[in-house]
């Protein structure tokens, strides 16, 4: 079974060839001869959050002015064309809810079908929001759905798309009020100046601990760590008691600890991700996380692990392997962050007795820890977008679909089981999320922390082209990071390419 | 076309078929004359079934703890995984509806069916062609056909994409099973089976005016049944297991197949961990099946294009 | 009738026939296997945007740019490793288990129905069940005290966690899925081998080995040749369960990022632009291609077909 000797010197020479035959480039550098890189574009007011530093609290400027879209330009959203159409439209809505998130869903939707004789909608569970972008690109013009769920770090390339209608349009066309939306919720989705998607899961990061540990440990277990300080000196205690051999639980996903949370944190401590104001002045040019703080905050985690008080889980692909590590029988965490949307899944899973000794009482939330005292985090989640190019009745169906999910009750429904966060505030006084926020705080830790902090324009997610690669190389810098290796290195490392993914983005779109 | 084939060519096509069912049917060569090396006795038989029992254990071992894991509940998951829990139907119940594992099963089927039947009857019309016709460029057509063994699905499956959307076939029965409806590989092995046909079975036929369809259909094809279920087999296998084309065209909940049914469940559980677990076991369930049924087919058709290279 | 005049007249008459006959599985695959390489081929030396849309041609030297970048070359090593692990891995427990139950036993069927019992698996229901096996938390393997002992790396960091063990876990798994194909293929093989060549040698005096190496595996020539290149190809092919297992593998490494997960899976740096993954997908077209060359040529001219 050997090769016969007249190829094995041929074998041997392609090998070699091959081997000595890396570039050293990305693929992204395929073909095109030289990349182009352009100017950052100087804010129009004198905030450019360069200040390296742990507390925003006094920073009061107001949203800088961005250069407006014009409207006229896009897709229009002819709301009345409800009023004139004939019998029921029927509409297709591509959600990406699964598991214990599509429930409240399916029944916000077969009750506004009952409620009303004009629209149907129909819901397509995609399973996830990779899949469902993976579909949605491949699908060509008559596949499209009418309407759409988006994570919030595709408002770049979903609007750059042009196959959707701004919400804007919708909004003024129906004028809808959105007075008593927390602000936070509808700026998130905007780019140049005008309102993309509405705003309908909301979630954000969180601290999930476990409170019997606490309480073995000598900690308040109604009382979280909120500061990284804190949040260190818990893990010190916690470890030395013996109450649990791992205090904190790191992962280094790029949709959790290795990239979402670390544009979590630069929003808290006020700094820009990226430039041009975190890309919602103008588009981005280049990412800024390689900065003072970046490292900072990689050494807090990286020294935390060499002490032995954290220690990372990996890239955590099905998203459950830190909350797995909380359960697991020989050696558990003791807190991990996550996000707010997992909450009610948590407790469904413990109340269903999956874990031995742990109920479902015994899981504390608390405000995501980060640089600084207050807490504070950007909007996560995802909104909903209505396909351009469909006929009037079904555009004007899908904004009236919309404007039902944005009602207090609707909003108050879907919160009060789900970890999402209810976009308006009058939502608040309504059942049955009055009862649960009353009788179960830690459903209202992601609301009351997302009213918290400043309204800086680091108060919102960076918006970048193609942010999701981008939280592909944050989070390869942080599993580098876990790992060992110096984390300004690592970080330049990421930045540099996600600056080549930044303007390989802007010459193609 | 005759209805009947002709008396001698009858004849002949009853003589094949009865030495076809002499084949031997069991994997045992009889017993050891004597020698020990194909029926050891003693120690060494005692050792023997040690080692398979233990082989056996090891080749089972990760059935065997997802078994254990799909028949407990979820408040017995931490408990011994090795050990079976109280037993209970619930979590594959749950599996079941929560997953619409019901709707997906039929899906598969329906779509491994398509692809069966229409995958044999080319394959056997193909390879027809290239074994008892005579054409121009018959040897450069079928090495067309070989070459195409080569190109590997990875390489095809955006265009495809593209084309089947454009025919409006996303989200449908047709467009799952359109790329693959041919096979070359099945061309292949066909070609080769009905090569070892005796050449005066096609002249008989032929004198006797039996033309080709009728040969095909009342001869040939009887003559390579062994081969054929094969066919069957290994295309129903393939269309059951295709995970990466139904994962790319499917965007209506209902119309995934079992196997992207199984990822969609994989990707989306906390709750119950071995929920999972019950799914895979699930779906699973309908191919041990057929293969249990049709164990003689796979062998015989794994024997036919091996052996003979 | 001039002789000339009836062949050349046979020579075409049964071609409509056979065109008719050849039809169906030319169309398909002319349609679905043709087409879309020489679509992909011309797509894999263009740029498009996030959408397939505004595709620019750069020319085909954009394929050497491809095959030389860091990451395809990562995945290339990376699919290679897999293959050097997963195929003679493969065969060996395949002729292994095959000679293992190739005696006349009572009950010798129950364990050749074990031993091919893994055929009936896809590649989702083999990935998850090791999934299951192998989560250091809550997967079985993790939680037997035993088997703790003795690989303690199988719950701290995990085997698919850590970037030195994750590939061969995926490699593992892979295997485990393929034993039960090999074990039916190398049985049949075995069947094929007249006995009376056994019981020659024995009676010469050849032991159980030297009976083995002598008779056995030259005579199972042509069935190792398609293994081989069976098992070759499906690891070139790896995508499900990189997808389900390891998501392209610990990082930074990517240590379990093939090819094809490279091309289609959901952290690739290429997957918004469909120019550069047809690119990548049509390399591998050619990998394989050089692959099955070398194979055939290189170790088909000495196996013995037999008499």
């Amino acid at each position: 079974m050997f090769p016969s000797r007249r190829f094995l010197p041929l074998i041997v020479v392609a090998g070699v060839g091959v081997a000595a035959c890396s570039s050293g480039e990305s693929a992204l550098e395929s073909g095109v001869d030289d990349v182009t890189t352009d100017a950052p574009v100087e804010a129009t007011t004198p905030d450019d959050g360069t200040t390296s530093g742990t507390d925003a609290g006094t920073d009061t400027t107001a949203m800088p002015t961005t250069t407006v879209a014009p409207l006229a330009d896009l897709a229009p959203c002819p709301t009345e064309a409800l009023d004139a159409a004939a019998g029921p439209v029927d509409i297709v809505f591509w959600h990406a809810m699964a598991n214990d998130l599509e429930p409240p869903l399916v029944a916000l939707t077969e009750e506004y079908n009952a409620s009303q004789d004009k629209v149907r909608v129909e819901l397509q569970n995609q399973t996830g929001y990779e899949s469902l972008l993976d579909k949605y690109i491949n699908a060509g013009q008559g596949s499209r759905p009418t309407l759409e769920q988006f994570p919030e770090y595709t408002l770049r390339s979903i609007a750059d798309s042009g196959t959707t209608v701004p919400a804007e349009a919708c909004l003024e066309s129906s004028s809808f009020d959105t007075s008593t939306f927390v602000p936070r919720t509808l700026t998130a989705y905007e780019y140049e100046g005008i309102q993309r998607g509405m705003p309908f899961n909301v979630s954000n990061p969180v601290l999930y601990y476990n409170r019997k540990m606490f309480e073995a440990a000598g900690l308040d277990p109604d009382d979280p760590p909120v500061s990284l300080e804190e949040l260190r000196a818990a893990s010190e205690q916690i470890v030395a008691s013996g109450a649990a051999p791992v205090a904190l639980v790191l992962d280094s996903g790029p949709d959790s600890g290795g990239g979402w949370f670390l544009e979590q944190w630069f929003g808290r401590a006020g700094e820009p991700f990226a430039d041009n104001g975190n890309g919602r002045i103008a588009p981005a040019t280049e990412v800024l996380f390689d900065n003072e703080l970046g490292v900072e905050l990689t050494t807090f985690l990286q020294t935390m692990i060499d002490d032995g008080l954290a220690m990372t889980v990996g890239d955590n692909p099905g998203g459950q392997d830190a909350f797995f590590k909380l359960a697991d029988q020989t050696t558990p965490g003791a807190m991990t962050m996550a996000t707010s949307a997992a909450l009610g899944s948590v407790i469904a899973a413990l109340g269903g007795g999956l874990v031995p000794d742990l109920g479902p009482q015994d899981i504390g939330v608390g405000p995501m820890p980060g640089p600084g005292e207050t807490p504070q985090v950007q909007v996560g989640g995802a909104s909903l977008w209505i396909m351009a190019d469909k006929s009037p009745e079904e555009t004007a169906a899908a904004w009236d679909y919309v404007t039902f999910l944005m009602r207090p009750e609707s909003q108050s429904q879907w919160a009060a089981t789900t970890g999402y966060v209810p976009v308006r505030t009058d939502a608040l006084d309504l059942e049955p999320i009055a009862s649960t926020y009353a009788n179960d705080a830690r459903f209202a830790v992601p609301y009351e922390q997302l009213l918290s902090g400043v309204n800086d324009d680091t108060a919102n997610a960076p918006v970048l082209g193609p942010q999701r690669e981008i939280r592909a190389e944050t989070s390869r810098a942080m599993a580098a990071i876990f790992g060992g290796a110096d984390p300004q290195t690592a970080l330049t490392e990421a930045a540099d390419a996600s600056n080549l993914l930044i303007t390989s983005y802007n010459d193609r779109n | 076309m005759a209805t009947e084939l002709p008396a001698g060519v009858q004849g002949a096509v009853d003589t094949a078929l009865a030495s076809l069912d002499e084949l031997p049917e069991s994997t045992d060569r009889g017993r050891g004359r004597g020698r020990d090396f194909d029926a050891p006795a003693g120690w060494r038989r005692v050792g023997r079934y040690l080692l398979l029992a233990l082989v056996s254990f090891v080749v089972l071992f990760p059935i065997y703890t997802t078994v254990i894991a799909a028949f407990k509940p979820s408040d017995a998951f931490f408990d011994h995984p090795l050990l079976p829990g109280p037993f209970t139907f619930d979590v594959i119940v749950d599996a079941w509806t929560a997953g619409n594992l019901g709707r997906y099963l039929f899906n598969s089927l329906v779509v491994a069916t398509i692809v069966t039947v229409f995958q044999v009857v080319s394959a056997v019309l193909a390879a027809y062609a290239f074994a008892f016709l005579r054409f121009p460029g018959r040897n450069v057509f079928f090495v067309v056909f070989i070459a195409t063994l080569l190109v590997p699905l990875e390489a095809t499956l955006v265009v495809n994409f593209d084309t089947v959307d454009g025919l409006g076939w996303s989200n449908s029965y047709i467009g799952l099973a359109v790329p693959f409806l041919a096979t070359a590989f099945g061309v292949f092995l066909m070609r080769q089976v009905f090569l070892t046909l005796p050449l005066d079975l096609r002249d008989a036929a032929a004198i006797d005016g039996v033309g080709h369809f009728g040969f095909l259909w009342y001869v040939a094809v009887p003559l390579v049944r062994p081969t054929l279920g094969a066919l069957a087999l290994f295309g129903f296998l393939g269309a059951w297991n295709q995970y990466l084309w139904p994962n790319l065209i499917i965007n209506e909940t209902e119309m995934n197949t079992v196997q992207s049914g199984l990822r969609v469940l994989s990707k989306s559980n906390l709750d119950q961990p071995n929920l999972v677990m019950a799914g895979t076991l699930v779906a699973a369930i309908p191919v041990v099946i057929v293969l249990l049924v049709f164990q003689r087919q796979l062998v015989r058709g794994l024997t036919a294009g091996a052996v003979k290279g | 009738m001039e002789r000339s005049d009836r062949t050349k007249r046979s020579r075409w008459r049964e071609f409509p026939l056979a065109l008719l006959m050849l039809a169906p599985s030319a169309v398909i695959l002319v349609v679905f296997v043709l087409y879309p390489l020489g679509r992909a081929v011309w797509l894999g030396q263009q740029r498009c945007d996030n959408f397939g849309g505004n595709c620019k041609s750069q020319g085909f030297g954009q394929y050497v740019d491809i095959f030389r970048s860091t990451e395809f070359q990562n995945a290339l090593v990376v699919t290679v490793k897999f293959a050097l692990i997963t195929v003679p891995l493969g065969l060996i427990l395949g002729v292994g288990l095959a000679v293992l139950a190739d005696k006349y036993l009572r009950g010798i069927g129950v364990f050749r129905a074990v031993f091919s019992s893994t055929v009936a698996t896809s590649v989702a229901v083999a990935s998850l069940m090791w999934l299951f096996l192998l989560q250091p938390s809550v997967g079985a393997l993790a939680n037997v005290s035993w088997f703790n002992s003795m690989f303690p790396s199988v719950k701290d960091p995990g085997w698919l966690q850590d970037p030195g063990t994750a590939l061969t876990a995926v490699a593992l798994s892979s295997v485990w899925a393929g034993l039960g194909f090999t074990f039916i293929l190398v049985t049949a093989g075995l069947q094929g081998i007249p006995r009376d060549f056994y019981e020659a040698a024995a009676v010469d005096g050849a032991g159980g080995i030297r009976r083995f190496w002598s008779i056995t595996v030259p005579m199972l020539g042509p069935t190792l040749l398609f293994v081989l290149i069976v098992l070759t190809t499906r690891a070139f092919q790896t995508y499900g369960e990189v997808d389900l297992l390891t998501d392209g593998g610990p990082q930074p490494q990517d240590s379990t990022t093939t090819i094809t997960y490279f091309v289609y899976g959901q952290n690739s740096p290429i997957r918004n632009d469909a120019g550069l993954q047809a690119g990548a997908a049509v390399l591998l077209f050619l990998v394989l291609l050089v692959l099955s060359a070398i194979q055939l040529r290189g170790i088909g001219r000495r196996v013995h077909y037999g008499d």
